[in-house]
């Protein structure tokens, strides 16, 4: 069934927030956030007729909007040079003594089941997540949060593996400290 | 590889690990420290956590913001000129 132009006009007002939530947290910017909600529904438009109604329009945008996500991260992604960036690494030896042990004892974390609490909790993520460098935030999140394989990452940006590992290995040492400082840890087993 | 890793080596085994099945010399090390490393078996346990409440989390019922006005209507009249034309 061919979308109407009533239709796409729904879609902004019936979609754009969700697909902004889901392009934001994987961007970290406002800015990119939109700039993918608008090339994922100017797209749609040239390729409404493709659309077999198999799946829901959401899905369906949903679907384009990843593509979009992929493309802005690419275009963005000239400083991969992050490996090598002094500061993450000297981030990453504070973390452990010299002979390569924890510097200080891991926390545990508490084990939360009401949902105002997870919420909560997603939200000190978020926030973490936004204090990573931008590129290693983007990856890490087409990683934890959009679920890509870690070769599909790669390829995609033009990053070897070893420098992908870097990255996510940074990215998780960094945030698993965010986390803990404001609010995870608790009293109680994780 | 070395089988005795220093805790900065085993999260690096135990990131890779959250992204692909790991050598099997390495899979061993690492399952050999975190058997004896309380921190490191804590830090593999919080990877896990972080995933599962990252992906738990769908954008359609969460409270983050949503669009803000003027990039609203800054795509709306894109769409608008793309379906003009």
């Amino acid at each position: 069934m061919p979308l109407n132009t009533l239709d796409a006009h729904h879609w902004l007002a019936d979609h754009g927030d969700y697909l902004f939530r889901v392009a934001r947290r994987q961007l970290h910017s406002d800015e990119l956030a939109e700039d993918a909600v608008q090339e994922t529904l100017l797209a749609a438009l040239s390729a409404q007729t493709r659309y077999a109604g198999d799946a829901s329009p959401r899905t369906w945008l949903t679907g384009i909007l990843k593509h979009k996500i992929v493309d802005l991260i690419r275009r963005n992604v000239r400083e991969v040079e992050i490996p090598r960036d002094e500061e993450g690494e000297e981030a990453v030896d504070r973390l452990f003594k010299q002979d390569g042990h924890w510097a200080e004892p891991l926390r545990p974390w508490g084990n939360p089941q009401a949902e105002a609490e997870l919420g909560q909790l997603r939200r000190v993520l978020d926030e973490c997540a936004d204090r990573l460098k931008p590129v290693m935030a983007q990856v890490f999140s087409l990683r934890e949060v959009a679920g890509m394989e870690t070769e599909e990452i790669c390829k995609e940006l033009n990053i070897t593996p070893t420098n992908c590992w870097v990255l996510l290995h940074r990215a998780r040492l960094f945030m698993r400290q965010c986390l803990e400082l404001n609010g995870f840890a608790k009293a109680g087993a994780a | 590889m070395k089988w005795v890793l220093r805790c900065r080596d085993a999260t690096e085994l135990a990131s890779r690990a959250m992204d692909e099945r790991l050598p099997l010399s390495n899979r061993m090390a690492l399952r050999f420290h975190l058997a004896i490393c309380e921190n490191c078996a804590r830090f593999n346990r919080q990877l896990q956590e972080m995933r599962r409440l990252f992906r738990s989390q769908t954008a359609a019922d969460d409270d983050a913001p949503g669009l803000a006005p003027a990039a609203r209507q800054r795509i709306a009249n894109e769409l608008r000129n793309k379906l003009g034309s």
